[in-house]
């Protein structure tokens, strides 16, 4: 018989809280950030706005990077390249010939796309051997962008480039551009939970965790790499694009090795095969520096080398690898959950509550 | 051909270094047989498998199987003809659930690509129930269901070995080759499994098997081959193999 009715929504109701809790319970939290960050004074508030859009943005290219990474288990060293790409199309497109932002920043992560797929090649290599390649990827853009002046405008890079415009809806203040980012940014995190949880998802963790048994299976491991590499290039493509018009201008410093690393860091520390941990990362990578910079405005008087961070940036975020690989290697996100779970059934036992021996069989086939 | 062979071998030769792997190795297999391949340590048995199912190219030789030659086919185009294996040591996907596990063995029956799953069209959730389902009642049948959810990684070996022929089966195989499936298994847990396989057999799936475990494979099957230094020695009936002087040799060495 049909459900219908109030009972056929509960179910729908239901089903969308199991499977989107994350997305439900946070995406109100992010998207009304301009509201509750007002109370804690204009100018932080801007801040956390105007840094979030930042995050929004390495979001993008982290959470593609870990279906690389995380998931499929393909290390990329180099992937600050592909948003170098999206933002130097759309940067061009749009300073030189007119192109509307919409348009430069889809042929960016079209291009992005492609690159990836002439690189698939290297997705032959293996471990460390991979890492090595996708690392000379990066430096070779980075050297492209700083060498190629007629196109990239060299070391100056390119400025004054126009403000996101989507179909003539300018976006340009800083509240706009959040929502816009942010809006972008839970429609991709959804898409990319979705594929993860798909046939498809269940493949490309297989051929991660035995290539052999995979391949036996039927899945076809060279192509799924392709398709995996191809598909979170884009992502880095489509972030670069959109960064391009935020920021204003661009210059290759801003592609370079150090960004790859930046992103590594944002998969590592956030979690590996975690879609929310991509967003734990960015914000972690790009509220740091600030709140460390922070810091004299409140504390007042701080030790000189509290002021220098900026100078050794660089070895935080190393030590904050190192850290997080020793005591948390699964990353911050999936960590802490797993604490919360084990908390919460401890908690259980203590009130006397055993755990369930066997489940009954309708919930054992729905799933989680 | 004769119309009830499943897999024809001839002549396999794989050769490492000098080392002769297979030599000649010539056999056929029986629609719905089950057919055992024994041999002291290092005979080429595992080395059979790998080349029968596309993960190393033979020397010289080939294989047919229902009349399409596979001897260089790429491995993931087996599951689509029908020929599914497990592995000595067992190859799991550890960090998936047991459910999960079972689900990628249904990946070459169906077909959801990348712009279906990540929009989660009304045709993937279908699929997804189905693939779902269909997995779960291959648990049942090796009776690993109260574990759907637990990781695969923290099943007992024996569980493992089990799930990965879960695993298998629901690749729906019309052959399915076994690599020690009864290693490091206690005795109760073997004989469980002769029950599994002897059911399996009557669905009419072919088994192709790689055992030690002598008491196993004189219970179960049909036929027997016997490997030693990459050469067939003997093939017969279990009993005619178990007295034929040559495999006595094989495993006990010579009287002098």
């Amino acid at each position: 018989m049909v459900k219908r009715g109030f009972l056929a929504t509960r179910g729908i109701a239901r089903r969308v809280w199991r499977n989107y809790k994350a997305f439900l319970l946070f995406s109100p939290f992010v998207l009304l950030l301009p509201l509750w960050a007002e109370p804690l004074g204009r100018s932080i508030s801007l801040n956390i706005v105007y840094l979030m859009r930042m995050v929004g943005i390495f979001t993008l290219t982290a959470v593609g990077l870990n279906l690389l990474m995380g998931y499929a288990g393909q290390a990329s060293l180099g992937h600050g390249a592909f948003m170098g790409i999206g933002a130097y199309v759309s940067a061009i497109l749009s300073t030189r010939w007119g192109w509307p932002a919409w348009a430069g920043i889809l042929l960016g992560t079209l291009l992005a796309a492609f690159v990836g797929y002439l690189l698939a090649p290297i997705l032959r290599l293996r471990g460390h051997y991979l890492a090595m390649a996708t690392l000379g990827v990066g430096i070779a853009a980075f050297i492209f962008f700083r060498e190629m002046t007629g196109l990239t405008g060299g070391n100056v890079g390119i400025r004054e480039i126009p403000k996101l415009n989507l179909f003539g809806l300018e976006i340009s203040s800083k509240k706009a551009e959040f929502y816009f980012v942010w809006l972008l940014v839970i429609l991709v995190l959804l898409l990319c939970q979705n594929l993860v949880r798909s046939r498809v998802g269940r493949a490309i963790r297989a051929f991660h965790q035995s290539e052999v048994a995979a391949r036996i299976m039927g899945v076809d491991v060279a192509s799924y790499k392709m398709k995996v590499f191809m598909l979170s290039a884009a992502l880095g493509g489509l972030a670069g694009g959109i960064y391009s018009h935020l920021q204003g201008y661009i210059n290759p410093s801003q592609f370079s090795v150090m960004l790859s690393i930046q992103l590594v860091v944002m998969v590592v520390v956030g979690g590996m095969e975690s879609i929310w941990g991509s967003v734990a990362g960015a914000s972690l990578v790009v509220f740091l520096p600030s709140l460390v910079e922070a810091l004299p405005k409140w504390m007042g008087n701080v030790p000189a080398w509290v002021r220098q961070y900026s100078n050794y940036e660089g070895l935080v975020f190393g030590a904050i690898l190192v850290l997080t690989m020793i005591f948390l290697p699964k990353g911050i996100t999936t960590s802490t959950v797993e604490f919360y779970r084990r908390k919460t059934r401890k908690a259980a036992e203590l009130m006397g509550e055993e755990e369930p021996v066997s489940i009954p069989e309708e919930e054992v086939r729905n799933g989680k | 051909m004769e119309n009830d062979v499943i897999l024809s071998v001839e002549s396999l030769t794989k050769a490492f270094g000098g080392l002769y792997a297979l030599k000649d190795v010539t056999f056929l297999v029986k629609k719905g047989a089950i057919k055992a391949v024994i041999g002291p340590n290092g005979a080429g048995k595992t080395t059979l498998f790998d080349v029968l199912t596309g993960l190393q190219p033979p020397d010289r030789g080939r294989a047919v199987f229902l009349d399409r030659e596979i001897t260089c086919m790429p491995a993931h185009q087996l599951a689509g003809i029908g020929i599914s294996r497990t592995f000595q040591t067992v190859r799991i996907f550890p960090g998936m659930t047991v459910l999960e596990n079972v689900m990628v063995g249904l990946h070459h029956r169906t077909g959801c690509g990348f712009l279906k799953a990540a929009l989660k069209l009304p045709s993937e959730r279908k699929e997804e129930k189905f693939i779902r389902e269909e997995a779960f009642s291959y648990l049942e049948m090796v009776g690993l269901e109260l574990m759907a959810h637990f990781p695969a990684g923290s099943l007992p070996f024996g569980r493992q070995r089990l799930l990965e022929l879960a695993r298998a089966l629901a690749s729906r195989p019309k052959l399915l080759l076994l690599d020690e499936p009864a290693s490091g298994l206690n005795t109760y847990e073997t004989e469980e499994l002769g029950e599994i396989l002897r059911e399996i057999a009557g669905q009419g799936i072919t088994i192709l098997l790689v055992e030690h475990d002598m008491g196993l494979v004189m219970r179960i099957s049909h036929e027997v081959l016997v490997l030693d230094y990459g050469e067939v020695i003997a093939e017969g009936t279990p009993l005619e193999v178990k007295d034929d002087p040559r495999v006595i040799e094989a495993y006990l060495g010579s009287e002098i």
